[in-house]
């Protein structure tokens, strides 16, 4: 029996049904609802003029997050609240801060990318009581706007940084009577949408439907709808599953589960080096990491990934359960080849278990991409080394956009490990970069540059970890 | 003209803002229209050949499918819509014929999007598919001689002789590449039929354009067309002329009985609209040892569609920004298996002023001389092609007051010379110049009491025309701004022409200001109670029944040359920082400086905003954009927004715009010379030459690359 689909929409309960699973959150906003202040520039989630908030329940409070409509399909919002740019001005009709800034500092040309600027903005500023210039940066990285060159929308976001009132109205009572506790079916028009909320269920589901397709953040998955129009009979969705949502530390390391949104993932993997960080500020933009996932970026076998280089430079693991029981894999062994992963059937990504660094291990991460943000990389190199009194003791290095799959580097490890960490060294590595990849030409680079740019990424490995004083960092934004 | 008591001149917010930020602002899609039904849109997947047959069994199956139009069943219908040029257009549902990819070749209708999408997917078709030809150099593309008619050739002088004499000779080729405008809206089009009255609901820069056009493209009288596009989410050229799909969408409507509605994808927006066209240039420029221009001889290439003669002949401007004694120009065709391209922002002058721009520079280095004082050298005091004088002319005031603020004087000219840590440093400069065009427009004011409405079919796109309309008005009825009242876009209203050629201010508001005078004059007659009052403004030079013609939905304009009494530009100048990294060749732009005079500036913050809008369109356009074109296939491959860069936040430089006052009396009554393109016009060339400043590089192919800089 379907349920229907229940959240709470600028501050109504809907209850909805008979639409198709796919159907997007962007479609049902404009053509269903008449709330037609979220716009469409895209519906790939590259231009941010469908930015909403979504709120969740954590904990006895509301926790927003901006996200692209246009990829996010309706069911999945079940036992969320959404807030559109409608619902912004206050009970008086005040406009918001965010809203007064923008009209004031002229942050509008065409308007069409204004809601999004201004539910980016709100969300920002409803999470962030003093945000610092990099983080206004950040929050709208992921909207492109055509007409203004940006300036003033920054001017309205520090103007609107300075006011009081900035909460998004929330009402947790509303959105505690349609938590679930138990897995949500959603069936229309013959396709079938399931949430499951227990890691069982999870598994239990998937053998049943064995052919349903995994949807986690839906950034990948979104698209394959959006832009190419397949057809998804079966979806399961396991942004509700508890198990995969959390992450741990543990003797072992730091255990990421599969559902973990990069958003979440990012402190606590901020901290095995800055590097990564600011890799992840560059990593699509703020409202695809508030939707996608550590074990999506991993369970698509991406080439061009962001998080596996640095994953498998750091040794991680990769946990894999079905109905059978789980099974552990080192991350570089499950990308077998262009596309092509060790996932059998039944069996989803269960979590990440990445290994605690070893004092004394070095590790950075570059993301190379032809424009700054928002940008798939063009080439994307890890570099872990452990050096003990200058020589590098074991070495593991991991470039993604240099293969058909993200892929380590052995001949440049073995040129590495026991040796001194000096210049003749770096030179032989260097060297054995060329038998370790053949890369390919395209769109994003060609192959002679995306070969320079590996090398050139161990060099700076090399400048960074030997003459910390040396200014190597592509500076951020014009100051 | 601005006192203390003027509002014109005076910066104030727009008055649309609120409507934006809430959401409440209509874009023709957000328009209610109960009872739609969905139109999506099946196109080519081959570029040149004839579609066999279509297999439509699978695509009627789906749930909610209500029809399918093919050339089988509506080809008659509709005839293509008039083109905006010499030759033919492409044409789409009207045959089997098949002039490029991503061609409209059907449109499915369904109860639902995902139905209509889905369906549309499922729409098998059989093609008899020819080798097309892609580009220049493409086997199959011809070249022609751009025919004379819509163009001038300027010529004066012996340029080859002289070019042949001079002492220091710059001879270069360059090339721009093809570029899509990718407005942040997509294209989009609703249609609704009462009875014989026709309703269409889509973004556009000339709703009486198309109401004209897809009136005679359906065979239909004009009057029982009404078309409404109060807010157009950005255009830059994409949204002026009448494209294919709307006219598909009306007859759909018809056939069904029930309104329909189309937002065509991203993707399909690269194909079904206009882009601009790649471009090349063999660029001559002869000066003598001090460094005046003796000789300069430009001759264009552009690309078009097999049967359109498309072009923009941008050496209209770049033969007279200089003062040369021997001046030559050609422009040429080359047609491929393309869709036709058209305006976008600065048609003609972006892509033309790049090579005049870069071989100023490297004329500048040739003669061992500063670059701004080789503008200054060759400044032209009067239009060097026909001697006319200028309305007015401030390019050196540009400069000079650029220059300061960017603090040009401590530039090291030596190529490489200055560095900050890994980073090579550049400055480059360039100037951009555009012809202040005007239009003819009516308007309608209607005061009551101390409130005023006016009414004009213009369209905002964005450039602020509700706010200098409503500044306008309420200057010459002396009422505050706010209580004003401005409707636009709608053709129930008197005609505006094309907003386009940063021709709309000029043309709007002296329309308006033409309608506020006979408010004016009744009030003096002592008239009282509800004035209302409709007037059209006709610019100097053009016959009164140019109005006629913009009624009817076609181009009548005053172009900034080809005036009886002067040649009319407006002038700017670009100074660029580029910083290049030694090892990985990153490019970065931390930081501009541009000075403009424009005539009168109405409101400079709607101004401000547009000149530097349009010179982030010319970084954007000197370091990323590109629509790659698949050689085999004659196939765009980046047609979407992650792999089309336009520039993000990130990218956007530290700007310094400056507004050099100029007043200018002869350009038109109001001193308004427009200033929506001249912001994108020579900073390409900017960039390239702070790029050769940098490394020693001399980049003559857009968009510069990483791989130029490794
Ligand atoms: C605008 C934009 C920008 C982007 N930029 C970047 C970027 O800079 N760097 C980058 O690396 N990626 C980028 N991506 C790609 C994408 O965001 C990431 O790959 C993301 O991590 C995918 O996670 P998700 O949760 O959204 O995956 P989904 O789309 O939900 O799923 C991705 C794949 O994983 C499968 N899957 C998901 N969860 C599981 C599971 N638990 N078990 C088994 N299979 C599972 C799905 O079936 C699907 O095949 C971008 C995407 C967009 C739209
Ligand atoms: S519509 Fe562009 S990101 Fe959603
Ligand atoms: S104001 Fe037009 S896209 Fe931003």
């Amino acid at each position: 029996m379907t349920e229907s689909i229940r959240f709470i929409l600028n501050g109504e309960l809907r209850e909805v049904s008979g639409l198709p699973p796919s159907m997007t959150l962007l479609q049902y906003l404009r053509e269903r609802a008449h709330l037609t202040g979220t716009k469409e520039g895209c519906a790939e989630g590259d231009c941010g003029a469908c930015t909403v908030a979504i709120g969740r329940l954590n904990n006895g409070k509301v926790d927003y997050q901006s996200i692209n409509a246009c990829i996010a399909f309706l069911p999945t919002l079940d036992g969320r609240e959404v807030v559109t740019v409608e619902h912004l001005k206050s009970k008086t009709g005040q406009l918001n801060p965010v809203q007064d800034a923008m009209v004031k500092c002229h942050g509008s040309q065409c308007g069409f990318c204004t809601p999004g600027f201004v539910m980016a903005l709100s969300t920002l500023m409803h999470n962030c009581k003093d945000a610092k210039d990099d983080d206004i940066q950040d929050a709208i990285a992921g909207n492109l706007c055509r007409c203004t060159g940006y300036r003033p929308i920054l001017d309205a976001a520090r103007l609107a940084n300075k006011s009081k009132d900035r909460e998004l109205p929330s009402d947790v009572n509303a959105l505690e009577k349609i938590q679930r506790k138990k897995m949500f079916a959603y069936e229309a028009g013959g396709a079938k949408f399931f949430a499951p909320v227990t890691g069982e269920e999870l598994v239990e589901v998937y053998a049943q439907y064995p052919n349903a397709t995994m949807l986690a953040g839906g950034t990948d998955v979104g698209l394959w709808v959006t832009k190419f129009h397949m057809d998804l009979p079966v979806i399961i969705y396991t942004g509700n599953v508890e198990g995969l949502r959390s992450i741990r530390e543990t003797a072992e390391g730091l255990e990421i589960g599969a559902a973990v949104s990069y958003t979440d993932a990012f402190e606590a993997l901020a901290a095995y080096d800055g590097s990564m960080l600011d890799m992840f500020k560059r990593f699509a933009s703020v409202h695809i990491r508030n939707a996608g996932t550590v074990g999506g970026n991993i369970a698509n076998g991406s080439p061009i990934g962001d998080g596996p280089p640095p994953l498998i430079a750091l040794n991680a693991k990769l946990v894999l359960r079905s109905k059978a029981g789980a099974r552990t894999l080192n991350l570089e062994d499950f990308f077998l080849a262009y596309k092509k992963q060790d996932r059998k059937q039944g069996e989803i990504v269960e979590k990440i278990i990445v290994p605690k660094k070893p004092a004394g291990v070095q590790f950075r991460v570059y993301k190379i991409s032809k424009r700054f943000d928002q940008d798939i990389s063009a080439v994307c190199g890890a570099f872990a080394a452990d050096i003990q009194n200058g020589k590098v003791v074991e070495a593991r290095i991991a470039f993604g956009g240099m293969a058909g799959t993200p892929k380590r580097a052995t001949h440049a490890e073995n040129a590495l490990k026991g040796q001194p960490w000096n210049e003749a060294t770096l030179q032989k590595a260097v060297a054995a970069l060329d038998k370790d990849y053949a890369p390919m030409t395209d769109m994003r680079a060609s192959a002679k540059y995306r070969a320079d740019v590996a090398r050139n990424l161990l060099k700076r490995f090399f400048i960074e970890t030997t003459e910390p004083d040396v200014e190597t960092q592509v500076y951020r934004y014009a100051e | 003209m601005a006192d203390d008591t003027s509002i014109i001149g005076k910066a104030r917010p727009r008055i649309d803002g609120p409507a934006k930020v809430t959401g409440a602002a209509r874009y023709p899609s957000d328009e209610p229209a109960p009872g739609a039904v969905w139109a999506f849109l099946v196109t080519s997947a081959i570029a040149r050949g004839k579609v066999k047959s279509f297999d439509l069994d699978e695509a009627k199956a789906v749930p909610g499918v209500l029809d399918i139009l093919t050339h089988w069943n509506v080809g008659g219908d509709a005839k293509p819509p008039a083109p905006t040029s010499k030759g033919k257009p492409t044409t789409t549902l009207e045959s089997d014929r098949i002039w490029h990819d991503g061609q409209i070749i059907a449109v499915v209708v369904a109860e639902t999007y995902e139905a209509a999408r889905e369906a549309a997917n499922r729409v098998h078709v059989d093609y008899d598919e020819e080798k097309p030809s892609a580009t220049f150099g493409s086997p199959g593309a011809q070249e022609e001689k751009r025919e004379p008619g819509d163009h001038e050739d300027p010529k004066i002088g012996d340029p080859e002789k002289a070019f042949g004499a001079a002492p220091v000779k710059i001879d270069q080729r360059y090339e721009t590449p093809t570029q899509h405008h990718n407005p942040m809206e997509l294209f989009t089009t609703t249609c609704f039929w009462q009875g014989d009255k026709l309703t269409i609901y889509e973004p556009s820069q000339f709703v009486y354009g198309l109401k004209n056009n897809v009136a005679k493209q359906l065979g239909i009288d004009p009057a029982k067309v009404t078309v409404v596009s109060r807010f157009t989410g950005g255009a830059f050229g994409s949204k002026g002329g009448t494209t294919a799909r709307t006219a598909w969408i009306a007859v759909a409507a018809r056939r069904l009985k029930r309104p329909v509605k189309l937002v065509a994808t991203r993707d399909q927006g690269f194909t079904i609209a206009t882009y601009r066209a790649e471009t090349r240039h063999r660029l001559r420029l002869g000066a003598d040892a001090n460094g005046r221009l003796t000789a300069l001889i430009h001759e264009g290439w552009e690309l078009t569609s097999r049967p359109s003669q498309y072009n923009v002949s941008g050496t209209e401007s770049t033969a007279r920004i200089y003062a040369c004694p021997n001046v030559e120009t050609a422009v040429n065709l080359v047609h491929a298996d393309r869709n036709t391209p058209g305006f976008m922002r600065a048609p003609p002058d972006t892509p033309y002023m790049f090579p005049l721009e870069s071989a100023m520079d490297e004329l500048a280095y040739a003669l061992k001389m500063d670059p701004v004082e080789l503008r200054r050298l060759n400044d032209a005091p009067k239009d060097p092609i026909n001697g006319l004088p200028w309305s007015s002319r401030s390019l050196m005031k540009c400069y000079d007051a650029a220059a300061e603020r960017f603090g040009w004087k401590q530039r090291n000219p030596v190529p490489g010379a200055m560095r900050d840590g890994d980073w090579k440093i550049g400055w480059g400069c360039a100037t951009a110049a555009y012809p202040s065009n005007i239009a003819p427009c009516g308007a309608t004011v209607r005061l009551d009491g101390d409130k005023a409405s006016i009414g004009l079919a213009g369209q905002d796109l964005g450039t602020g025309a509700y706010t200098v309309i409503a500044m306008t008005a309420a200057q010459a009825l002396k009422l505050p701004v706010e209580n004003v009242s401005v409707e636009l876009g709608h053709t129930d209203l008197p005609a505006a022409s094309l907003a386009a050629g940063s021709s709309h201010t000029a043309s709007i508001c002296h329309a308006v200001a033409a309608a506020c005078d006979k408010v004016n004059a009744k009030r003096a007659q002592g008239e009282t109670g509800v004035i209302e009052e409709t007037a059209a403004n006709v610019p100097n030079g053009l016959p009164d029944s140019a109005m006629d013609k913009i009624n009817h939905g076609q181009m009548a304009i005053s172009r900034g040359f080809g005036r009886k009494d002067c040649t009319a530009y407006a002038f700017g100048a670009h100074f660029i920082e580029v910083r290049v990294h030694g090892r990985t060749g990153e490019i970065r732009t931390p930081r501009m400086v541009s000075a403009f005079a424009s005539g009168t500036i109405i409101n400079p913050l709607t101004a401000y905003s547009q000149y530097m809008g349009g010179m982030i369109w010319g970084i954007s356009a000197a370091l990323f954009e590109k629509t790659e074109i698949d050689l085999r296939a004659a196939r765009y491959t980046n047609d979407n927004l992650a792999d089309y860069l336009i520039p993000v936040n990130a990218d956007a430089p530290e700007i310094d715009v400056l507004l050099v006052p100029e007043e200018d009396n002869a350009v038109n009554p109001m001193g308004i010379k427009g200033i929506g393109e001249i912001g994108i016009v020579g900073v390409n060339a900017a960039v390239a030459n702070a790029v050769f400043h940098a490394t020693g590089r001399r980049i003559r192919r857009l968009p510069i690359r990483i791989e130029d800089m490794v």
